[in-house]
Formats: C-alpha cells, sequence, structure tokens
C-alpha cells in the first residue's frame, strides 16, 4: 500500500533546480542579457570618457580632486543602465515563471506537489534572484574592467551599491511574480508589471520635491530605494523595507497562484497579508540605524562630531523656512540636516515654508531662516554649511567643539581612462559569451540508465 | 437527479448497493457525496456521489460536455465546489488536503515545453524520492526511453501523453485521477497503456480515469460511472448495466445511450 507519509515533505533542491532550468530555458533572460550588456557598456564608456574629461582639470589643482569619487563618477551611472534594464525588461523574465506554468497547464501538476505554496512561491523567487545575477553580470563586468584600467574601487560603497540594485531585482522580481499570480497570461501580467515599475518613475517625475503628502507619495516610488545605496548609506530601514514589501508580494502571489480557492477568500486574504505588511513596514520605518560606508564618510560629520553629537541626549529642533523645492534646502538637507538625522538620537525637522513661487519669494524676511532650538535655547542662521551650523548647536548644547581632526582627508581619484578598448567587450566578447552559454544550455542531457537496466526493471 | 447521489456515503450502508455494488467490493478508498459545482447558472455536475475502491479502475464515462473534467478538478482540489463532500478511507478530506492523497493528471496540457524530457521526470522522481530503478521500470513501461533527451514542446501528441502519464506513475498517490489518458494513442498503443494501468491496479493504486472513447472505457475499467450534464445515469460494472437496462449483450456505447 502507498503511504500518504511518503511524500508528505517534498525536497526543496528539485523544485530550485526546476525553476532555474525554466528561467532559463525561456528566451528573455538571454535577450535581456544581451541588451544588458550594450546598455551598460555604453554608459561605462560615457561615464569613463565623462570621468577622464573631469580628471584632467583635476589632476591640476588636488582640490579638485577631491571631489572625483569613482562611485559617482563612473559605478552609480553604469549600474544606472543596468537599472534601466531591470525595470523595463526583468518583469518579462520574471513573469514567465508564473505565467508559462499557467499557459501550459503546468501549474495545475505543480500545485498537487507536496510543497506549500508559499514553498513555490519562494522557489520562483529563489529562480528569479538567480537570474537577476545572471543579468547583472555586464554590470559586474564593468567593475573589474574599470580596476584594470587602473580605477580605484572602494569595496564596501562598491558591494553596498550592488547590494542596493540586488534588492531592487527581487522587488521587481516579486512585482512580478505577483503580477503574473494575478493575470491570465504574460501579456496582462507584464502589463500590471510594468504599471508598477513604470508608474514609479511617473511618481518620481511628478511629486518628487513636493511637500506633505505628495512627499509621502513619492517615498512609494521603487527608484527611491536605490537612492539611498547610490549615496553610500546601508539603511536598516529601507533593508527592512524592501525587504517586507518583497515578502508581502511573494505573500499575495501564493494567496492568487492556487487555483480552487474562491475569489471572496483570495481576497480576504490578500487584505491580511497588506495590512500585515503595512504595519510591519511602518515598524521598519522607525530605526533611524544607517552605516555611511563611503570611502569619504560623504553622509557623516567628522568622526569627532559624530561622536559629541550622539552624546547630546535633548530634543534638537529644527525649523526651516524655506520651499521644499528652494536649491538652499537641498543643500542644508545634504550637508546639515541627513547628517544630523543620522548622528542625534532626538531630531525633529519641520518645513514651515509650503510650496512658493521662487521667482517672487514675497515680504517674509524670516524667509530663508533656519531655526536650532535645544535645551530651551533658540538660535536662528541662514548658512546650508555644517561648519557654521554644529558650532551654532554646540553652543545651544554648551559644549566645546571638538578640536579639529588630524587624519587623512579623502584624497579622490582622478584617472585619465580611455575606455574604448571596453567596448569589444561588451558588444563582442560578452555577447558571444552569452550565446555559447545559451547554446551550451540547451544541450540534451546525457542519460546514464542503460537500456539493459531497463529492461532489467521490466522483468 | 443522479440515482446514486442520495448522500450513500455518509458512514453508513444506506446506499452503498447502487454505487458500489460488486460482491467482491475491494475495501473502499474514496467516498464522495453530494458534489455540485455551477459556473453562474450554467451548471457543470449536480449532486454527484460515488465510491471507488482500493486498487480498482474506476471509469467516469460521458460525452464532451459532461462535467467530467470538472468533476475530476472538484475532487483534486483544483475547482471550489458549490456542495459536497469527499471521505478518504472513512475520513474527511478537505480540499487543500486532496493533493496528499489523490493526483490528477490534466487533458490537455504539454508541462515545462522547454525543458528535455529526462529532466522533468527528473523533478518528479526527485520531489517524490522515487528510486533510480522505479523511475527506470516507469520510463521502461510507458515507452519513453526513445524521446528522454527531446524538449517536451518536440513531443509527439502520443508521446506528450505518455509523458503525463509517466508523472502520474511516479507519484506516489493511492488515487490517480487521469483527464483521457488514452487520447492520442492507436488501438496497439491504447492496449500496451491499459496493459500498464492494469499493473499498476494490481499493486494497489486505484484509478479514475475520464475517458469519452467507449471501447478504451470497456477495455481499461472495472466499474463505470456515465456522466450526462453533469448528473450521473448510471454506476456499476459492465454486467449490472446490463442487467439493468435489459441490454443482455448490450456494450457500453449501448448501454450509455439507453440510460442518457
Amino acid at each position: 500500500m502507498l503511504s500518504r507519509k511518503k511524500h508528505a515533505r517534498a525536497p526543496f533542491a528539485p523544485l530550485l533546480v526546476k525553476e532555474l532550468r525554466e528561467i532559463v530555458g525561456g528566451r528573455a533572460l538571454w535577450i535581456m542579457l544581451l541588451i544588458t550588456s550594450a546598455l551598460v557598456g555604453y554608459s561605462f564608456f560615457q561615464a569613463v570618457s565623462l570621468y577622464a574629461d573631469a580628471s584632467a582639470a583635476a589632476l591640476q589643482s588636488p582640490a579638485l580632486a577631491v571631489s572625483l569619487s569613482p562611485l559617482d563618477g563612473v559605478l552609480v551611472p553604469t549600474f544606472g543602465a543596468h537599472y534601466v534594464a531591470v525595470t523595463l525588461l526583468f518583469p518579462f523574465v520574471a513573469i514567465r515563471s508564473v505565467s508559462h506554468e499557467k499557459e501550459t497547464g503546468a501549474l495545475r501538476l505543480l500545485i498537487q506537489l507536496p510543497y506549500r505554496v508559499t514553498t513555490l512561491v519562494t522557489a520562483k523567487l529563489a529562480a528569479v534572484l538567480g537570474a537577476f545575477l545572471l543579468t547583472s553580470i555586464p554590470a559586474l563586468s564593468v567593475v573589474l574592467i574599470w580596476r584594470l584600467l587602473g580605477g580605484h574601487v572602494a569595496p564596501a560603497e562598491t558591494l553596498n551599491l550592488f547590494f542596493g540594485h540586488v534588492l531592487y531585482g527581487l522587488l521587481v522580481g516579486a512585482i512580478a511574480l505577483f503580477s503574473a499570480s494575478i493575470a491570465e497570461g504574460g501579456a496582462s501580467a507584464a502589463i500590471v508589471a510594468l504599471a508598477f515599475t513604470i508608474g514609479s518613475w511617473v511618481l518620481d517625475f511628478t511629486v518628487a520635491g513636493r511637500p506633505g503628502l505628495m512627499e509621502w507619495v513619492a517615498r512609494l516610488s521603487l527608484t527611491q530605494t536605490l537612492r539611498v545605496f547610490e549615496q553610500g548609506l546601508l539603511s536598516a530601514a529601507v533593508v527592512l523595507g524592501i525587504g517586507i514589501v518583497t515578502a508581502a508580494l511573494a505573500g499575495l502571489a501564493a494567496v492568487w497562484l492556487p487555483p480552487g480557492t474562491t475569489l471572496r477568500t483570495k481576497l480576504l486574504r490578500s487584505l491580511a497579508c497588506v495590512v500585515v505588511a503595512i504595519i510591519a513596514v511602518a515598524a521598519a520605518a522607525q530605526p533611524k540605524l544607517s552605516v555611511d560606508v563611503t570611502e569619504d564618510q560623504r553622509n557623516s560629520f567628522s568622526p569627532a562630531d559624530q561622536q559629541l553629537l550622539a552624546n547630546l541626549t535633548a530634543p534638537l529642533s529644527v525649523t526651516v523656512h524655506l520651499a521644499p523645492e528652494d536649491p538652499r534646502y537641498a543643500d542644508l538637507q545634504r550637508n546639515v540636516l541627513a547628517k544630523l538625522e543620522r548622528v542625534m538620537p532626538q531630531i525633529s525637522i519641520r518645513l514651515a515654508e509650503g510650496r512658493r513661487n521662487l521667482g517672487s519669494p514675497g515680504t517674509d524676511e524670516a524667509y530663508g531662516e533656519v531655526a536650532y532650538a535645544y535645551d530651551n535655547r533658540i538660535d536662528v542662521s541662514r548658512s546650508t554649511s555644517h561648519r557654521e551650523v554644529l558650532p551654532l548647536i554646540y553652543r545651544l548644547a554648551r559644549v566645546e567643539p571638538p578640536a579639529p581632526a588630524s587624519g587623512a582627508d579623502y584624497p579622490g581619484y582622478p584617472l585619465i581612462a580611455n575606455a574604448e578598448p571596453a567596448l569589444a567587450w561588451f558588444f563582442g566578447g560578452l555577447p558571444l559569451l552569452i550565446g555559447f552559454v545559451w547554446w551550451w544550455s540547451r544541450l540534451p542531457p546525457s542519460i546514464t540508465m542503460s537500456a539493459t537496466e531497463v529492461k532489467n526493471e521490466r522483468a | 437527479m443522479g440515482e446514486n447521489s442520495s448522500s450513500p456515503f455518509d458512514g453508513s450502508d444506506r446506499g452503498r448497493s447502487d454505487a458500489f455494488s460488486r460482491s467482491t467490493e475491494p475495501p473502499r478508498l474514496m467516498e464522495v457525496a453530494g458534489l455540485a459545482k455551477a459556473y453562474g447558472d450554467q451548471i457543470a455536475v449536480a449532486d454527484v456521489g460515488f465510491a471507488i475502491g482500493q486498487g480498482e479502475i474506476l471509469g467516469l464515462i460521458g460525452p464532451n460536455g459532461a462535467g467530467k473534467t470538472t468533476l475530476l478538478e472538484s475532487l483534486a482540489g483544483l475547482v471550489a465546489v458549490d456542495a459536497g463532500t469527499v471521505h478518504w478511507r472513512g475520513k474527511a478530506l478537505s480540499a487543500d488536503r486532496r493533493r496528499d492523497a489523490i493526483f490528477y493528471i490534466p487533458d490537455g496540457i504539454r508541462p515545462y515545453q522547454d525543458q528535455f524530457v529526462a529532466h522533468v521526470l527528473a523533478f518528479f522522481a526527485g520531489v517524490f524520492r522515487t528510486p533510480e530503478r522505479t523511475v527506470a521500470g516507469v520510463i521502461a513501461s510507458v515507452g519513453l526511453t526513445p524521446v528522454l533527451r527531446k524538449r517536451v514542446n518536440a513531443l509527439s501528441k502520443g508521446y506528450g501523453r505518455r509523458l503525463l502519464l509517466a508523472l502520474g506513475l511516479l507519484a506516489p498517490h493511492e488515487l490517480v485521477l487521469m483527464d483521457e489518458p488514452f487520447d492520442g494513442f492507436d488501438l496497439r498503443q491504447t492496449r500496451e497503456i491499459v496493459r500498464v494501468l492494469r499493473t499498476e491496479a494490481t499493486k494497489g493504486r486505484s484509478l479514475f480515469l475520464a475517458i469519452h472513447q467507449l471501447t478504451d472505457a470497456e477495455r481499461a475499467c472495472d466499474r463505470f460511472i456515465l456522466l450526462s450534464q453533469g448528473r450521473i445515469r448510471g454506476c456499476g460494472t459492465l454486467d449490472e448495466l446490463r442487467v439493468r437496462t435489459g441490454l443482455a449483450r448490450g456494450n457500453l456505447e449501448e448501454i450509455f445511450l439507453a440510460l442518457t
């Protein structure tokens, strides 16, 4: 008699292998790889050319050299091309892992196998991650080529940037899986997935920089998740937030994937999933923990200032009399406020000005002022530089400013390099390699079972 | 309402005789009662009840649109039903636990088209931890050896059907539901596959086969459920159905026409 317990739990490995084969077996992945190779290669060439132009001037002046960081100059723009490819093309790769099974009827077999639906979706997500890593080969080869050209690579900030892109790829993959699980076919799923990813761009263009609710809506943009990593920050809130949203989308896919469940049940489970995700994201946004992984520590004050500010335990209240779209506010945010938010235990920042016409700032004399209140003492400044704001805060807190640090400053890494030879790799060598691996992946497997063995078994 | 559908399988002896009336009755494996499913106003299956025994091959006979596929998918838990119960060895079996006991091979699917046949079989064997010798036996019994290194999308209809059959045989479930298992086979191949299925039944596995070719059904099945317009019109062995219809030498086709 056949035992039910015998197949109560199935191993994960065959499922994962099957999912990987499904993704690799489709042409979408290989086409995306070819396009990504060209996109990344051209972006790298452009970035290195611009970096070389900037470096030519910087080599005459060490002060200019300080501002030359390979992260900003080469890696972020080059990985940006990968980001574009992932946003527009990767959904088609990931969608296939569900929609192809729906269209061919394989899903009706898969759903009967002794796996939880969440396990099925996890395997699909893992395969999608594997596919993403494959599509990252052109971008990763940029790092190697940049080193070969004599460029400087800071491991921590480079790894952090790549980690951000991996999380973004996983998020796009989860969106694609969810889209495929709710749509009947691949085309409908692609429309839903692109509505998410391209809609996110629209959010960026239309509502970013606006105050109030619009600012909050703009934060929902997928692109925003990458910005933090591009700035060289490893933020617990962002990592947790992306992880939770990815898990929630995978959970929704698990709700909608199996046939045999009523629409009402699916809707109720989806609602529960969304509510839990919202609560979890809100909780994950609370910790302010973030690590500045940049070599030039651009997101931090000097170590001495960092230490002193971290010990100021009373609340610091900052009231900014600037419109959010005022460039001075952007400067203040980048040079002072963002850094203070990272280091000070208790800080609240309030924008006193709404949206206004920058061409006619009006008669408000307070416009442009930033009021700092600490321990019932208030002072006002119009500066957007930490060199003036930090002494002000120290005066309010009645502490002595730290002695200037004597450590080595960031030198900057100017490099005049010619990336033309790299084009041969991105437009020749790599596509050939991709083609070869595709051909190799389509070779029939070797069968170890002999005919004699089969005959013996029959006997 | 079908004649076997008066909730006869609720654990009591009431109503057993009609739906499961062979004198040498095998141990009951699954009992279905009052199963109903409608798509809007259209009734797909209505008040269906029957039982299947251990090691039995039960044929679900009916024309296209009779509700065979809906019934099989309902039993497999792939379609949410409006009413009805399924008992497994006397205990209620909820829809989400059906896959522990039942494996269903749908009709008209061609799964994993870009994969090699060997990989698809290896996947199922890996999932069910099937020993290599058993896998080799299944491959040989359904005649898949010549196409192991082919992609699924390159298979003929017959080999595609053999692959599905092999997947069903690799599943260790005690009851396998198959929708049109002989579709795409010629006479010789059908006989060959019937022999394979018979061998499986002798090992204790039960098979519930939806078949619209009545001659194939006669060859393969121990008992028959005749389904028309979503309702059971008759149930029993061929001899029992002959007695019931008064067609002493009638074949399944004649019996089906007499009952529907």
